[in-house]
């Protein structure tokens, strides 16, 4: 498997002269790398004392997070929001808020239990005792982020199905709306003016005040802890969901992946990750206005994140850190040395030039640079896979191994009447009438052919079993249930799985994720248990890849060497194989396979038609459509035949063969049927 | 003076906003127009339309002022005023149609291929750059715009109608006549048509689909052109942000009439110019973008593809 | 041919003598330098105004310098910039830590800004913590030097922030006193433009209107960014009031006078010291800008005949017409000259404490008069100017001095 160490002779000739540091394994590099990182971080105020320094790292740090709570919106799950300072101010007003003196009710009785909770104090004022908030940093820090999810929970909800250029506009809309709220209700805000009085945190009787220090390490500490989540959340199933939505939503949704759901899940991390900054942010600074969270600032963390590499958690927080520390620090020093260049050498415009004012303009510059030549950032996000040694790639096909899952459906409703049901389907796009009345019956265990020349609604078929069209007409039942109008990740939840016509994997993703992803709905870890690796979410993650892995072999060596290579780079007969064990990850009772055997030479159709034929011998129910007439004899239990969306034929391949309407429909007048 | 009497009835007021507001959802429409053509054809957010649109304004700024005219007070009237708003309008239109050009070869074409954020992303630091070059240049102040047209004004009742509101319209309805002719009847409007509904067929049949896009952006941005004079000669003003405001109630008028759709650009942008003067009217003005963009939500809720934007054949 | 051991010999003098001379250059100027800190948004939006403000201080410190300084002490100057590309204008955080580094800079004795009300409030403490003083020309917001938080803008006790330019706590409050008294206006309407000061100060406007019985119409609030006001511009001309006032800066300010001029024609139009200034002139021409009111904090610029010289070297050093705000961070910076040479004079060490105090006992001759400061820092002279636009054909129309014309002082709140 990757990762097992490479034979020395194909290091490469650096490698056998390398200084004792590269003969490190890249893991350990890894680690040495982050070890050191997390030093430097901590010992900087130490060796740096200036304080406005380490005030611009804080801020820095700051944006680090931000760019990193967008990096689950844009980057795991490819939603793109142009309004994520909304909830950057959210969190920020809602720790000025609680913890300033901009509100100050009367005081009455019902804000005793809050005093004795040292939330509240009670205020002699000019008017009679008034209540002042006083909740503490810490505290706000959970429940700012809390409520920041909230908005983005209650924003996400009827916005997050839309199409991604609209998602986009709506996101603008709500950033923009959020500071123009916070400007005209000022008093909540105090508005334009800004709020006054932001306290400062306080750590066991250690008031922050002014200093920047503690700001830091508080900012290096939440960076570490969003650092930590991002990672763990991207590893994980959540993680792998996020990706599949990102890459392909309409084969992530038939994967089970609930879409809704986990874009609803993305938005709220994200949001209560800008939650948490905003209130870091706030506290050092002490005040707020709404200008300070207004459409530039969505832009810039965007940019941030295109800029250190989109879906890398390390690289977006050194796009961060970069562009911050290059606009507050580096270059109005380097301004300072172009000057003293100038006054050296005599040039006039050398003196006077300010590149701090054109930093604007730079930064269009970096951005459009960037994505004409480096689109995956600074720090891609792509994983490095190890090459093939010219053996493996010529290595001999071996065969495969049977199914490692228990066989669906052992001793249920054997021969009880069909497993599969559709009744009077009729499907329209519009004037274009799809399906019409279209009956089917498939038998547990059986193996049931549609055949039917193009565009007779073969896929169309499929794709109203599996819920990925509205059904017109007529109703599905499977297993006994009714599962007409159900969502494609629902009807995957059911027991059917699917393959597409045109193959939809995720490109992006490594073969073995493909898989694992298939394995969505069997999985319950959850972003909770993903984050702080449970016992339970680690054990089923462990044995999710093991079987992952079982089904890559059923196909023998064709895929299991390039489990970890992207989908993307594979031959198209594996990335079909691909496609099926990934159906087959879901343990599906009901297998539908469009067109599996397309592209495929005669003797790796043959071998894919075994593979289906003793899949279903295992147990496993194919529907399956097909245009190879002999996989048709050879698999078959049942033909069915469509044309313009009827069915015109039914019954053991034999008998359809000999079918006239089939013939002259399918097949032309004078063809043989082979 | 009168003491706090209202001077116009209620009807009146509302009259007279309804007219702003047609006036406003003129502007928007044509600017939403352009953004719209080059959606259509390469499902692109061009985001730096609207500072195409903000240096065309400039644009017009010195080409009126190169024929010496500067302020309001030199009003021309006949030929002369047709000769000068002709010199604008084409000074406009090219500069933009050329900027727009411009920027399709430099940063776009290399992404075309590209699936994914990437070219919108870059239309964003496009945007960037355009409205920095000004701002470092020209600076932050208002700049009063040269203005040859007369100030005619007709009173019916209480409204009051001016001769540059009837301008505004003119034009629009002139330009969008225009380009429905040219997207209905011409060979190269059939192309762009077939174009935005699969590049690759069209590709295969033979259109050259460099040159519909290199149209496409040309169009789309001479009409940014065309609204960038008009704005200037209707406010009397420039500036630098200009295309922030205009820009995103563009963009907005475009999505909710359905992002790709001619007819929707026309009807969005006048939909938000009646919310915002109707809005303000009812309610007051600070709230406007909330207003706006309250009900875009809404409508999209309900209608996911905008009021007249293309469904989608799955349900994905 | 030079030989080897010339060439040597050569080359080590020049080094030496160029190493003395520097040496002494450098020597020469850390003797006898202190260094003021200007912060000011020089990225984004506000770059035009942080430019005028600078240019306003550099001309009093350039000619201090150009005469040998102050006290025998030349001025360097430390520009920092409080605007970031993040935030496309200022930036509250940025101003923080450039505070921080001018506190850190033991150089810095004194400091010049900031513009905006926002990066004060993040400025001012960490300022106190370092007993560093700074005087803004722009910054009107009263809750910085208000002593009621003080604990939060001044936690050392200590007043540092310092103005030449008066808060909004009387600019707004007199101008609808006059208002009242001078114009009889019983029913006014209310704009502001939603930023900082423009709410501020319209926020005080209102509330002295409503207690001298003028009515308030209404009150909204206008999108700097966007141009067409025409709604509420139109709503307004329906509930008929008797006068306008828009508090706020010129980047609004100019779309309101120019469209006003057309939908309300007859009104009384009026504002602060937003509307003051060659912007409003060049931005919004004539015969728009006739007949507005305007307001500015100070006593009358023309009738000080010391202000003409001043306006016009701006104006040839710089190019363009010197703006309100130029003109208060001159008088800002002819406080710190003024502080700085008394406590030469005296014999004390020139360091930021010993600055402090003597700001705090300024009493300085500048181009808005006296300036003298109150114990919480604000600017002593509490005169309130009105003036209005009335175009003088003899002079150029962005002449601000000329195309204003005085009226006389804006009756005080009693």
């Amino acid at each position: 498997m990757a990762g097992v160490g490479v034979p020395k002779a194909t290091r490469g000739y650096a490698f056998s002269r390398a200084r004792p540091f590269l003969r490190v394994s890249p893991r350990a590099r890894a680690r040495l790398a982050v070890l050191g990182i997390t030093a430097a971080a901590l010992l900087f105020p130490l060796v740096n004392h200036n304080d406005a320094d380490i005030d611009s790292a804080a801020n820095a740090l700051a944006f680090a997070a931000l760019a990193l709570g967008l990096n689950i919106v844009v980057g795991f799950a490819g939603l793109l929001d142009l309004g994520y300072a909304a909830f950057f101010a959210i969190g920020a007003y809602t720790y000025g808020v609680a913890s300033s003196w901009q509100l100050q009710p009367a005081w009455t009785g019902f804000w005793e239990p809050f005093q004795w909770l040292d939330l509240v104090t009670r205020f002699h004022a000019a008017g009679g005792d008034v209540v002042h908030f006083q909740v503490s940093f810490w505290l706000m820090l959970p429940i700012a982020a809390a409520v920041a999810a909230f908005f983005g929970v209650l924003f996400g909800a009827p916005t997050l199905r839309l199409k991604g250029d609209y998602l986009a506009i709506v996101t603008l809309g709500f950033g923009e709306i959020v500071p123009i709220v916070a400007r005209n209700i000022p008093s909540v805000t105090n508005g334009a003016m800004g709020l006054n009085g932001v306290a400062a945190p306080q750590f066991f009787g250690f008031d922050f005040g002014i200093d920047a220090t503690p700001y830091y390490y508080v900012g290096v500490a939440l960076v570490a802890f969003l650092i930590l989540t991002s990672q763990r959340l991207k590893d994980s199933r959540i993680g792998r969901a996020w990706m599949a939505i990102r890459e392909d939503e309409v084969a992530a949704m038939a994967m089970g992946v609930d879409r809704v759901r986990y874009k609803l899940l993305a938005f709220a991390i994200g949001a209560a990750f800008a939650g948490a900054t905003g209130t870091f942010y706030v506290a050092k600074l002490q005040t707020a206005t709404p200008e300070i969270f207004m459409f530039p600032v969505s832009v810039m963390i965007l940019v941030m994140v295109v800029f250190g590499g989109i879906g890398s958690v390390w690289g977006v927080v050194v796009g961060a850190l970069i562009l911050q520390i290059l606009q507050s620090w580096f270059l109005e020093d380097l301004s300072g040395w172009l000057h003293a260049l100038g006054r050296l050498v005599g040039v006039d415009w050398l003196q006077r030039v300010e590149l701090a004012s054109s930093i604007e303009l730079i930064f269009g510059l970096i951005l459009v640079l960037m994505m004409l030549y480096r689109r995956q950032g600074l720090v891609p996000a792509a994983r490095r896979t190890r090459t093939l040694s010219l053996d493996e790639q010529t290595v001999r096909i071996a065969p495969g191994n049977p199914l490692p899952f228990p066989p669906p459906l052992a001793g249920e409703g054997q021969g009880e009447g069909p497993l599969f049901q559709i009744a009077d389907l009729s499907v329209r796009f519009g004037g274009l009438v799809a399906l019409h009345s279209v009956e089917l019956g498939v038998p547990a265990h059986s193996v049931i052919a549609v055949i039917g020349p193009n565009g007779s609604g073969k896929s169309t078929l499929f794709n109203a079993i599996t819920g990925l069209v509205s059904i017109d007409q007529g109703t599905i039942n499977f297993a006994g249930e009714e599962i007409t109008r159900l969502r494609p990740h629902q009807v995957l939840e059911r027991g059917i799985a699917r393959t597409f016509q045109n193959i939809r994997l995720f490109p992006n993703l490594s073969v073995l994720e493909n898989v694992m992803i298939g394995m969505h709905a069997r999985l319950a870890t959850g972003p909770v248990g993903a984050v702080l690796r449970l016992p339970a979410s680690r054990g089923e993650e462990a044995a999710a890849r093991e079987r992952a892995l079982q089904i890559l072999s059923l196909f023998g060596n064709r895929l299991l060497p390039r489990a970890d290579h992207p989908a993307a780079s594979l031959s198209y007969a594996n990335r079909r194989r691909t496609e099926i064990a990934r159906a087959l990850a879901a343990q599906p009772k009901l297998l539908l396979l469009d067109e599996p055997t397309a592209g495929m030479n005669p003797s790796e159709t043959l071998e894919l038609a075994d593979q289906i034929g003793s899949l279903n011998k295992h147990g496993l129910t194919i529907l399956l459509i097909e245009h190879k007439l002999d996989v048709v004899a050879m698999l078959a239990d049942k033909v069915v035949v469509l044309d313009h969306g009827e069915k015109i034929a039914e019954g053991p391949p034999a008998t359809v063969r000999r079918d006239e309407e089939v013939i002259r429909a399918y097949l032309g007048r004078s063809a043989a049927f082979v | 003076m009168n003491r706090g009497a209202p001077a116009v009835s209620g009807y009146g007021v509302l009259l007279q906003q309804v007219i702003n507001g047609l006036s406003l959802g003129a502007m928007y429409a044509l600017l939403a127009l352009g953004f719209t053509l080059v959606y259509g054809i390469l499902e692109l957010i061009n985001f730096a339309h609207f500072n195409v649109f903000m240096v065309s304004s400039f644009v017009g700024m010195w080409a009126l002022q190169l024929l010496g005219i500067s302020g309001q007070e030199q009003v021309l009237t006949g030929l002369a005023l047709a000769g000068a708003l002709v010199f604008a309008f084409a000074a406009t239109m090219l500069a933009g149609g050329v900027l727009g050009v411009a920027i399709e070869r430099l940063s776009l074409r290399p992404l075309r291929s590209v699936p994914g954020t990437a070219a919108m992303i870059t239309t964003i630091g496009v945007s960037y750059i355009l409205f920095n070059i000004i701002l470092l240049t020209v600076g932050a102040g208002s700049e009063n715009y040269p203005n040859p047209l007369p100030v005619v004004r007709w009173q019916f009742g209480e409204v009051t109608l001016e001769l540059k509101t009837v301008l505004i319209w003119g034009v629009t309805i002139v330009l969008m006549m225009a380009l429905n002719l040219f997207v209905n009847r011409t060979r190269l409007g059939k192309a762009m048509r077939a174009t935005a509904q699969d590049s690759e067929a069209a590709r295969m049949m033979g259109v050259d689909v460099d040159r519909v896009i290199v149209t496409a952006f040309f169009l789309g941005s001479a009409l940014a052109g065309a609204a960038a004079l008009i704005f200037g000669l209707y406010y009397n003003y420039t500036s630098f942000i200009i295309g922030y405001t205009a820009g995103l109630r563009a963009f907005t008028a475009a999505v909710l009439g359905g992002i790709g759709s001619v007819p929707g650009a026309m009807v969005g942008g006048v939909l938000i110019g009646l919310i915002e003067s109707l809005g303000g009217q009812l309610i007051a003005v600070r709230w406007t973008d909330v207003i706006i963009f309250s009900i875009l939500i809404l409508v999209l809720v309900f209608v996911p593809t905008g009021l007249f934007g293309r469904a989608a054949p799955t349900k994905s | 041919m030079l030989s080897r051991r010339s060439l040597i010999i050569q080359l080590s003098t020049t080094a030496l003598v160029g190493a003395l001379a520097t040496h002494a250059r450098w020597a020469a100027a850390a003797d006898k330098t202190v260094k003021v800190g200007i912060n000011l948004p020089f990225t984004g939006a506000d770059a035009h105004d942080a430019e005028l403000i600078k240019d306003g201080a550099l001309l009093a410190i350039d000619e201090a310098n150009a005469q040998g300084g102050v006290g025998g002490y030349k001025i360097e100057v430390l520009l920092l910039d409080d605007g970031t590309a993040t935030a496309g204008q200022y930036d509250p955080a940025q101003a923080a830590t450039n505070a921080r580094k001018m506190v850190a800079d033991k150089g810095v004795v004194a400091a010049i800004g900031p513009q905006m009300s926002g990066s004060g409030k993040a400025m001012s403490p960490i300022l106190s913590q370092g007993d560093l003083a700074t005087i803004t020309p722009s910054s009107t917001n009263p809750d910085i030097t208000d002593p009621k938080f003080a604990g939060q803008y001044r936690p050392k006790g200590k007043p540092i922030y310092f103005r030449t330019v008066t808060t909004d706590a009387f600019q707004g409050p007199n101008m609808a006193n006059y208002y009242a008294d001078v114009l009889k206006v019983k029913s006014v309407y209310v704009l502001d433009d939603s930023g900082a000061y423009g709410v501020g100060i319209a926020d005080t406007f209102q509330a002295q209107a409503e207690k001298r019985g003028i009515k308030v119409l209404g009150r909204d609030q206008l999108n700097p960014k966007e141009t067409d006001y025409s709604t509420t511009l139109t709503k307004i001309k329906s509930l008929n009031p008797d006068a306008l006032y828009y508090g706020g800066v010129a980047q609004a300010g100019v779309k309101v006078v120019k469209q006003a001029s057309d939908i309300l024609p007859k009104m009384i139009k009026g504002g602060g010291d937003g509307l003051y200034g060659a912007e409003i002139l060049r931005g919004a021409g004539f015969p728009a800008a006739e007949g507005w009111y305007a307001t500015i904090a100070a006593p009358n610029i023309l009738e000080n005949p010391e202000a003409a010289p001043v306006i016009d070297r701006f104006a040839k050093k710089y190019g363009q017409q010197p703006e309100n705000y130029s003109i208060t961070a001159y008088d800002a910076a002819l406080v710190i000259l003024d502080a700085i040479k008394r406590v030469a004079a005296s014999g004390k060490e020139v360091t930021r404490e010993a600055i402090r105090d003597a700001m705090q006992t300024a009493r300085v001759k500048t181009i808005q008069g006296e300036v003298a400061f109150d114990d919480n820092g604000d600017l002593q002279n509490r005169v309130i100017s009105v003036f209005r636009i009335v175009k003088d054909d003899k002079y150029p129309p962005d002449d601000v001095l000329h195309q204003y014309k005085y009226l006389g002082v804006a009756p005080q709140s009693s």
